[in-house]
Order: C-alpha cells, then sequence, then structure tokens
C-alpha cells in the first residue's frame, strides 16, 4: 500500500494500517455493539408480540443476525465489550416493533439504513483493518436487511426504488462519530 | 531419554523412537532425537528395520489422516542414502553452474543459451490499483447490462429494474475512476480484461447461445439473466468489502463500502424477486427448527443469503442442459492478484 490520502489527497503516507483495535477503535466497537444489542431485543420484541406473518422466519433469523454481529465485535475487543444493549436507541423505538407486521418492517427498515449509515461513520473512523473488515462485513448484509425489510412493508422496487437503494437524509447514531 | 531398553512411540515428532538408548544420537532432545544407527541383533536385519519404521509411519499415518504408510517409506532415506544423495546433488550443481555463461552473469545458472529474461513489471497493490480494479468491475456489469438490454431479454419490470442498476453502476464507475484521479493514478475506465473473459463472455454466451462455439441459447432467458445480475452484484459487493482491510485510507474504505453495499441492494432486489416466500436465510444460525428452511442447504438466491458478507465463490448456474440434462455452473471469486489492474498494464 503506498498510496493512502488521509482527508487530504496530495499526501501520500506509507503508513501501514494496524491490524488490531487502537484503544479509540475499542470505544467506537463497543458502541457499535450495543447498537447491535439493540437492534436484536426490537426483533424479539416484535416477535414475541405476534408480529411476522408468513416472513416470521426472516425476523426470526433477522434477530439473531444481530446478535452474530454483537458476539462477533466481543471476539474482536474481549472484555472492553459493554454486552448490554443501547438503551436510548431501544426506547425510541420500542413502540414501532409491535404486532403489527407491516408497522414492523417499516420501523426496521428505517432501523437498519441507520445502522449502515452508522457503520459507514465508523469506517471513516476505525483504524485497525480487523474492526473495519467486520463492520464492512456486517454493513454490506445490513444493507440486505434494509432490502428484504422493504419487501415484507409492501414497498416495490420498481416504483419505490429509493426506499431500497439509497440512504439518504439518515444520520448516523451517535457517537459513532467522535468528536 | 528415560531409561528403558526403548522408547514408546507417544508423539508425532518421535519418529525414530524404537531406536535403543546406547544407539548414538544427534541432537538429543525433547523426543525427536535422530539416531545414527539402529539397534543390531540376530534378528534385526533390515527387514526389522522396516517393520519399525513402518509401524511408526503407520501411526503417524493415522494421527496426521490418510498418509500413505508405503508411499511414506519410499519416501524415508537412511542417512547412508542422504549422504549420497547430497554429494549428487553438489555435483549436479556444480555441472549445472559450469554451464552458466560467461563470466558477466548475473543470473541463476542454466544450461545452454537462453535470453535474458525481462524483469517483471512492478505489481504493487496500492489503494490505486484496487480503485481501478473497481471500476473495472463496475465495467463488467455496465457491459452486462447493455448487452441483457440490447438482446431485449427482459421486458416490464424486470427490465425497469435493469436500467436502474445499470444507471447505478454508471455512476459507480464515475466515483471510483476520480477517486482514482484524486490520488494521482489513471482512471481504467474498461471491463476487467480477465474477469471479462473468464466469467462474463462465458456467462452471456451460455444465455444468449454462441452458434459459432456450438452452444446453445438458454431455455429461460429471464431467470438466466437474473441468476447472473444477482451473483455479479453479490460480487461487486464482496470485492469492495474485501478491499477495506486492503486500503491504506480510512475516506477510502468508507467511500468503497458506500458502494458496496448499494451492489449488495441491488442483489437483495433481485433475490428478494426470485425468492420472495422466504427472504432471509437461516443457513448457519442458531435458532429453533420450526424456522429453519426444510433443506438447511444455501438457496440459490436469498435476499439476505447469510449473516455476515462473505468472500466465498458465488456459483451460478446457467444456460441450456446438455444431453444428459446437466445444466453449467459457473463459479465467480472476487478479484485475486492476476486480475487487479495494475497500474503497469496501461503501457
Amino acid at each position: 500500500m503506498t498510496t493512502p490520502i488521509d482527508s487530504t489527497p496530495a499526501t501520500n503516507s506509507t503508513t501501514t494500517p494496524p491490524r488490531r483495535p487502537t484503544s479509540a477503535d475499542v470505544e467506537l466497537l463497543g458502541f457499535a455493539q450495543s447498537a447491535e444489542l439493540a437492534a436484536r431485543d426490537l426483533y424479539r420484541r416484535a416477535i414475541e408480540a405476534g408480529s411476522g406473518d408468513e416472513q416470521l422466519p426472516s425476523l426470526v433469523a433477522l434477530a439473531a443476525h444481530h446478535d452474530a454481529y454483537a458476539q462477533a465485535i466481543s471476539a474482536t475487543i474481549g472484555t472492553a465489550a459493554p454486552q448490554a444493549r443501547n438503551e436510548e436507541l431501544f426506547v425510541a423505538l420500542q413502540a414501532r416493533f409491535g404486532r403489527n407486521t407491516t408497522q414492523t418492517a417499516q420501523a426496521a427498515h428505517e432501523l437498519e439504513n441507520r445502522l449502515v449509515v452508522t457503520h459507514r461513520s465508523l469506517l471513516e473512523n476505525l483504524d485497525g483493518t480487523e474492526g473495519s473488515a467486520l463492520v464492512a462485513s456486517i454493513m454490506i448484509t445490513e444493507a440486505r436487511h434494509a432490502v428484504a425489510l422493504a419487501t415484507i412493508a409492501g414497498l416495490s422496487p420498481v416504483t419505490d426504488s429509493d426506499a431500497f437503494l439509497v440512504t439518504t437524509d439518515l444520520a448516523p447514531l451517535s457517537p459513532a462519530v467522535p468528536s | 531419554m528415560n531409561n528403558s531398553n526403548q522408547h514408546p512411540i507417544n508423539d508425532i515428532g518421535n519418529v525414530n523412537a524404537t531406536a535403543n538408548v546406547n544407539d548414538n544420537v544427534i541432537g538429543e532432545d525433547n523426543g525427536t532425537s535422530i539416531p545414527t544407527s539402529f539397534n543390531v541383533t540376530p534378528f534385526s536385519t533390515e527387514f526389522r528395520e522396516d517393520r519399525e519404521l513402518r509401524q511408526t509411519w503407520s501411526r503417524l499415518a493415522r494421527a496426521t489422516q490418510g498418509i500413505n504408510p508405503d508411499a511414506a517409506m519410499r519416501a524415508t532415506v537412511s542417512r547412508r542414502r542422504f549422504l549420497l544423495a547430497g554429494g549428487a546433488t553438489v555435483s549436479f550443481g556444480a555441472l549445472l553452474a559450469a554451464c552458466g555463461g560467461g563470466s558477466e552473469s548475473t543470473g541463476i545458472a542454466r544450461i545452454g543459451n537462453s535470453p535474458e529474461p525481462n524483469e517483471l513489471p512492478d505489481g504493487d497493490v496500492t489503494d490505486v490499483v484496487l480503485l481501478r480494479t473497481a471500476t473495472s468491475l463496475e465495467y463488467n456489469a455496465i457491459f452486462v447490462y447493455q448487452a441483457v438490454a440490447s438482446a431485449g431479454l427482459l421486458s416490464g419490470d424486470t427490465a425497469s429494474l435493469a436500467a436502474k442498476f445499470l444507471s447505478d453502476h454508471q455512476a459507480h464507475a464515475e466515483a471510483t475512476a476520480q477517486l482514482t484521479q484524486d490520488l494521482g493514478g489513471r482512471a481504467f475506465e474498461k471491463p476487467n480484461p480477465r474477469l471479462q473473459s473468464i466469467y462474463v463472455e462465458p456467462a452471456l454466451a451460455l444465455i444468449t447461445g454462441d452458434n459459432a462455439s456450438g452452444i446453445p441459447p438458454t431455455e429461460d432467458p429471464v431467470a438466466d439473466v437474473l441468476a447472473l445480475a444477482y451473483a455479479l452484484e453479490t460480487l461487486a459487493g464482496a470485492t469492495y468489502q474485501a478491499y477495506v482491510p486492503l486500503l491504506n485510507d480510512k475516506a477510502l474504505r468508507a467511500a468503497a463500502m458506500g458502494i458496496g453495499q448499494q451492489e449488495a441492494r441491488h442483489a437483495a432486489v433481485i433475490g428478494s424477486l426470485v425468492n420472495p416466500s422466504r427472504l432471509v436465510s437461516s443457513f448457519g444460525l442458531s435458532i429453533p427448527a420450526e424456522y429453519r428452511e426444510e433443506t438447511d442447504v444455501p438457496g440459490p438466491a436469498y435476499a439476505v443469503p447469510s449473516a455476515f458478507g462473505t468472500q466465498s465463490p458465488i456459483p451460478v448456474t446457467l444456460g441450456a442442459p446438455n444431453e444428459s440434462g446437466t445444466r453449467t455452473t459457473v463459479s465467480l471469486e472476487t478479484p485475486s492478484l492476476n486480475s487487479m489492474v495494475y497500474e503497469y498494464l496501461d503501457s
């Protein structure tokens, strides 16, 4: 790697990025884990309330995915992982994760898009390649989650293509971007 | 060494552990000592030596799962044979050196006269090379969607979606080309030559048919185009994901995944059309049995095929069945070192 830029394209540093998460990375990845645990608990809440209909197995799988992300982050940052959900995020959305499958899918669609934007912000700030690679592998599947949920919500990829393909107008969850 | 007459074989490293304790041993340490001679008794013939070695190799084979003891025995070289072989190697090396040409030669010794090899070009995988390769992949996708449109293989909603995806890939190509130039590199605004020849053109030939090669067109072009598009979009997303730990610049990692996640969305939209009854695969998940698919085998095209983005090959089955009813499966893989678009390719 010999052509990095760091915000300013003119620089030509040859510094190799660290593999393991830095202390700043650990903090960001810990935040990501708390967001994933909140997402898992929101899906579980909707499933327990009777949401899902014929796509119930898909909702169960989505909850399992977010649990897997939290576990993978634990494996990366070890005992520094908070192992607790982001309570602020959970409380803000819990009312929309209920029995009605369409409403749940709409809320979950928004949540997944928000997580995608958040993970992209994390990538701009993570130094270590291990943490970055993990976040990328989570982010790319959460983008697929958003498409699946738009479908469950009854939207059309032809007439509602933005709901399937773009994440504009969404801000990342704070503090994914450190001040 | 212990005080018994013979060492039991307790581990893989102790190959010659049946040697007598009185044997001369080189480098005695931690049970891996090499005896310089084997115990000679009235019945300690080469047969016995072979039998003991064969037993040793049998244990080794079991430990290492499937090594053929006979083959291993043939590979066993006695110390004397080893020294003889070493001498022969030295002599042959001297012969080669003598044939190495004039005193001005600095290359390796070789037999006869041959031209000096050309120096290989510099093939460093830099951020610029990764971006150029990404642009080339976008042009592979553009080529496919344009070919499908030209052939009129899709209609209605699927044609509208294909047109939207084509437009997105053109935007991605412009973005990655601009990033390449921002880094001082030259953008590569053509399809990836290697992926075009090993994946794209053969796959399209299986769909549209190729009279010259005797390939008939597929019986279901819409299904095959969707299958190919799903695989290509998944490949594109996986490529950007694979680039994240390779890119030095954090801003570039985020930019790459901004595009990569959209490629994944393209694939997911196609998956939701192909497999609408089950959008999220349960493959590999620890969930109750009642929520699993019947086969628990990865399906052809889920909107969400797995929990994490993977780098595994992406199989896609295309074309008309042959006389035995079998269709061709092409396995797409993310660009490796021999399909990167290095800067020297421009010269």
